[in-house]
C-alpha cells in the first residue's frame, strides 16, 4: 500500500514536472494597458496569443492611474514587459527615462516607415525613438442625419465651417425644446482638447507651448471658436447639462438622438452601430473658420517597453509584429479600429463603411502636441485649458479667459 | 388563544392605547421614510443593473428598465480575469487582514488596558498617530520598500498594508473593550489561580467577543472596499481585487461611464458586506457600544 502510494506520488511528480518543463519553453509576457484602450489592445493581444507560442497577459490599469503606477513600477523595478498608454504622456515618460530605446529596431523595420507621422513625432526624443503607434483614435465631427432631415437641412451635407455648425445647430434646435443643435462636455478637459482644439488649429491657431518661451494660444482661431461656442450656449443650442459634464455623458446624449452635431472620436462609430443600429449619422473632419480648413487631434495609445522589462527581445518582436499588415488588418481594421499605418485605410473591412475611411483619413490631417506637463496644462480638472473654456463659454469673458490661460500655460511649460 | 384571553377587555385596551398607537404609527411612518431614503440608492442601482446597456446610459435617465436584461451582469462576470478571480482575491486578502488585525490588536489592547506599564499612554498615542497621516502619502515609499522584500504583487503584501491601515482603530477598540470588563472578574480569576495567559484566553477573550467581532467586521469592510493600495501594490489582472474591477469595468473613452456595468458590479460587491453584516450585526452593535463606554 505504502509502496503503491509512493509510486503514485512519484508518477504525479514526474508528470507535473514534465508539464512545467514544456511550459517553460514558451515565455509569457505581461502588458499593461489603460482602461479605455483595453478593448482595442485585447484584439491585438488575442491575435498574437493565437498565433504565437509566447503568450501575453494583459492587465488593465484605470486611465488616470497609469502615470503613477508606471512611475512607481520603474523605480521599484516592478514593471510589465510592454505598456500601452495615452500617447500624450510620451514626452514626459521619455524625458524621465522610463522607456527602452527602440531606434535601431524600428528604423530597420520596413513597416515603420509608413506609420502615421504624428505617432513617430510623439515618440521621438533627442533623435531617439521610444515607442510605436498601437491602437489609434482620432477626433472627427459627427452629425445626426435623421435630425438634419427633419430640420429641413440636407442630411448629406455636413457643416464645413464653425459658422455653419452654428447655423445648422439653430435649425436642429428649432425642432423642439429637448432637441439640441450642438454638444460638448463642458467640464471635461480631455474631451475638449480632443474635439474643440482641432477647430482652433484648423482656424490657424497653435494651442500649447512646448517650453516657457514658446507661444501659446496664438492667432484668432481660439477666440473665434470660443465666441461661437459662447453664442450657441447663450442661445440655448447646447443642453444645460453640458456645463457640468465631466465626460461621463460625452456620448450619451448623441446616442439618445437628441443632438444634431458634436465633435467626437472615431470610437463612437462602432459604439453607435452597436447601441443604436437604426440611427443615421455622418462623419466628417472637424472644420475651422474657413471652408476647406480642417484638423483633428490624433489620440489613442502607443506601445513601449519600460526600462526593467524582463523580456526585451520578445517585447521588441511583438512591437515589430503589431506593425505588420496581418496585425494592422486582422487585429485592428477587422474590429473597426484604425490602423496606425494610414496607407492601410483602404482595406476590405473599411470598404463597407465610408465613415470609417473618413476617420482613418483624419489621421493624416491631425495634429498631436509634443509637450511636457500635458496633464497640468490640459488634463487636470483645474487646468488652464478647461478654465479658459469655462470662463469664456459659460461666463462670457472670452478675452480675459484667453490671456489668463496663455500666461498659466507658459508658466507650466517653463517648469 | 391570545385573542380569546384579551377579547373581554379589548375595547378598554384599545381606548387606553390609542395615543400610543398613534405615536407608533408616526414612528413607523418616519422609519419607513428613513428606510426609503437609505434604501433608494440600492434599489435604483439594482434597477439600473438589469437595464440594457443603452437603456442604462440613456439621457435623461428613466427610473424603471424598459426591458429586463442581464447583459450587465454577464459583462461583469466575464470581465478580464473573471469576477470569481477578483472576488477570490478580495476574500483572501480580507481574511489575512482580519486574522492579522485580531492577532495583533487583541494582545495589544489587553496589554494597554490591563497592565501598569511605564509610558503606556505615550505608546498608545504613537499607535494612534498613523490615523492622522493620509495613507495615500505613504503608499509610494511603502511600495518601494515592499518591492525590496518581494511583497509587491502578493496577497500577503496587500493584506499587510490593509492591516497597517486598520490597526490603530482596532487597538483603540480592543483597549476599550478590555477596559470595560469589571476588575472584580479579573480578581476572581486571579484568586482561582489563572495565569496571565489563562486570564486572557479563558476570561477576557470570551467577554470581548463583541469587540473582536467589531474589529473583524471593520477589517473586512475596509479591506473589501480599499482601492488605491490594491491598485498600486498589485501588478496583474489575476491578482486585482473587486474595487479595481469596479473602476475598470465602468471606464469608457474620455471618462464616459458604462452605468449598467457599474451598477451591476456595485450590487455584486455589496452582497458579501451585507451578508457578513447581517450574520454578525448582533455582536456588531454591542461591540460599538463597548467602545463607547470609555
Amino acid at each position: 500500500m505504502t509502496t503503491r502510494t509512493t509510486c503514485g506520488a512519484l508518477a504525479a511528480l514526474l508528470i507535473t514536472s514534465s508539464v512545467f518543463t514544456t511550459a517553460a519553453c514558451a515565455d509569457s509576457m505581461t502588458m499593461w494597458v489603460r482602461a479605455s484602450g483595453t478593448n482595442a489592445a485585447a484584439h491585438l493581444v488575442d491575435l498574437w496569443n493565437s498565433t504565437h507560442s509566447d503568450k501575453i497577459e494583459l492587465t488593465t490599469i484605470p486611465d488616470n492611474q497609469m502615470v503613477t503606477k508606471l512611475a512607481t513600477g520603474v523605480q521599484a523595478g516592478e514593471v510589465p514587459d510592454l505598456v500601452s498608454f495615452d500617447l500624450i504622456y510620451m514626452p514626459d515618460f521619455m524625458k524621465a527615462g522610463f522607456l527602452t530605446d527602440l531606434t535601431a529596431d524600428l528604423k530597420a523595420n520596413p513597416n515603420f516607415a509608413s506609420v502615421a507621422e504624428a505617432y513617430v513625432d510623439i515618440a521621438t526624443y533627442e533623435g531617439k525613438i521610444y515607442g510605436a503607434g498601437f491602437t489609434p483614435d482620432v477626433s472627427i465631427l459627427i452629425w445626426n442625419k435623421d435630425l438634419f432631415k427633419k430640420a429641413g437641412l440636407d442630411p448629406d451635407k455636413p457643416p464645413r465651417t464653425i459658422g455653419e455648425i452654428h447655423e445648422d445647430a439653430k435649425k436642429v434646435h428649432a425642432l423642439g425644446a429637448d432637441t439640441y443643435g450642438f454638444y460638448f462636455s463642458g467640464s471635461c478637459p480631455g474631451c475638449n482638447i480632443f474635439t474643440t482644439s482641432p477647430m482652433m488649429v484648423a482656424a490657424g491657431s497653435k494651442i500649447l507651448p512646448a517650453n516657457g518661451s514658446d507661444d501659446a494660444l496664438t492667432g484668432d482661431g481660439v477666440k473665434q471658436v470660443l465666441e461661437t461656442f459662447r453664442e450657441m450656449w447663450t442661445e440655448g443650442l447646447v443642453p444645460k447639462s453640458a456645463q457640468a459634464d465631466n465626460g461621463a455623458n460625452f456620448t450619451a446624449l448623441f446616442k439618445s438622438a437628441k443632438i444634431g452635431i458634436q465633435g467626437c472620436g472615431g470610437f463612437l462609430i462602432s459604439d453607435l452601430k452597436h447601441d443604436v443600429p437604426d440611427m443615421n449619422f455622418g462623419v466628417t473632419f472637424l472644420p475651422g473658420v474657413k471652408e476647406g480648413h480642417v484638423s483633428a487631434f490624433v489620440g489613442g495609445d502607443v506601445v513601449a517597453i519600460p526600462v526593467g522589462s524582463k523580456h526585451v527581445p520578445l517585447a521588441k518582436a511583438f512591437i515589430a509584429w503589431e506593425l505588420t499588415d496581418e496585425a494592422q488588418l486582422e487585429g485592428l481594421a477587422k474590429n473597426n479600429i484604425l490602423p496606425s499605418r494610414p496607407a492601410l485605410a483602404d482595406n476590405k473591412y473599411f470598404a463597407a463603411d465610408p465613415r470609417i475611411v473618413t476617420t482613418a483619413k483624419a489621421l493624416g490631417v491631425g495634429y498631436v502636441p509634443w509637450v511636457y506637463h500635458f496633464a497640468d496644462m490640459v488634463n487636470s480638472d483645474s487646468s488652464p485649458w478647461i478654465n479658459m473654456l469655462q470662463r469664456a463659454i459659460f461666463d462670457g469673458d472670452v478675452d480675459g479667459a484667453i490671456t489668463e490661460a496663455r500666461d498659466k500655460m507658459k508658466a507650466i511649460a517653463g517648469e | 388563544m391570545t385573542s380569546a384571553v384579551l377579547s373581554p377587555e379589548a375595547p378598554a385596551v384599545i381606548a387606553r392605547r390609542r395615543p400610543q398607537a398613534r405615536a407608533a404609527y408616526l414612528i413607523g411612518a418616519i422609519s419607513i421614510g428613513v428606510i426609503a431614503i437609505m434604501g433608494a440608492p440600492i434599489v435604483l442601482s439594482a434597477l439600473a443593473s438589469v437595464k440594457t446597456a443603452a437603456d442604462a446610459s440613456a439621457a435623461p435617465p428613466h427610473y424603471l428598465p424598459t426591458a429586463l436584461s442581464f447583459e450587465n451582469y454577464a459583462k461583469v462576470t466575464r470581465f478580464q480575469a473573471g469576477l470569481a478571480t477578483y472576488v477570490g482575491n478580495s476574500a483572501l486578502v480580507a481574511a489575512i487582514a482580519i486574522a492579522a488585525c485580531l492577532a495583533i490588536a487583541a494582545p495589544a489592547g489587553y496589554g494597554l488596558a490591563r497592565f501598569a506599564l511605564r509610558g503606556k499612554e505615550v505608546a498608545f498615542l504613537v499607535l494612534l498617530a498613523p490615523i492622522m497621516i493620509p495613507y495615500q502619502a505613504i503608499l509610494t515609499p511603502l511600495y518601494l520598500d515592499f518591492a525590496k522584500v518581494g511583497l509587491v504583487n502578493t496577497h500577503l503584501g496587500l493584506a499587510v498594508v490593509h492591516t497597517i491601515l486598520q490597526l490603530p482603530f482596532s487597538v483603540f477598540l480592543m483597549r476599550s473593550s478590555f477596559e470595560a470588563i469589571p476588575r472584580e472578574i479579573e480578581e476572581a480569576a486571579v484568586i482561582d489561580g489563572c495565569s496571565t495567559w489563562q486570564r486572557l484566553t479563558r476570561v477576557f477573550l470570551p467577554l470581548t467577543i463583541p469587540g473582536l467581532v467589531t474589529v473583524a467586521l471593520f477589517a473586512f469592510i475596509n479591506s473589501w472596499n480599499e482601492f488605491l493600495a490594491a491598485l498600486i501594490f498589485m501588478n496583474q489582472d489575476t491578482s486585482f481585487t473587486v474595487p479595481i474591477l469596479l473602476v475598470s469595468v465602468r471606464a469608457g473613452k474620455f471618462g464616459a461611464v458604462d452605468w449598467g456595468a457599474l451598477q451591476a458590479s456595485v450590487i455584486i460587491s455589496i452582497i458579501p458586506c451585507l451578508a457578513v453584516y447581517l450574520v454578525l450585526q448582533r455582536y456588531y452593535i454591542s461591540g460599538l457600544l463597548s467602545g463607547a463606554v470609555k
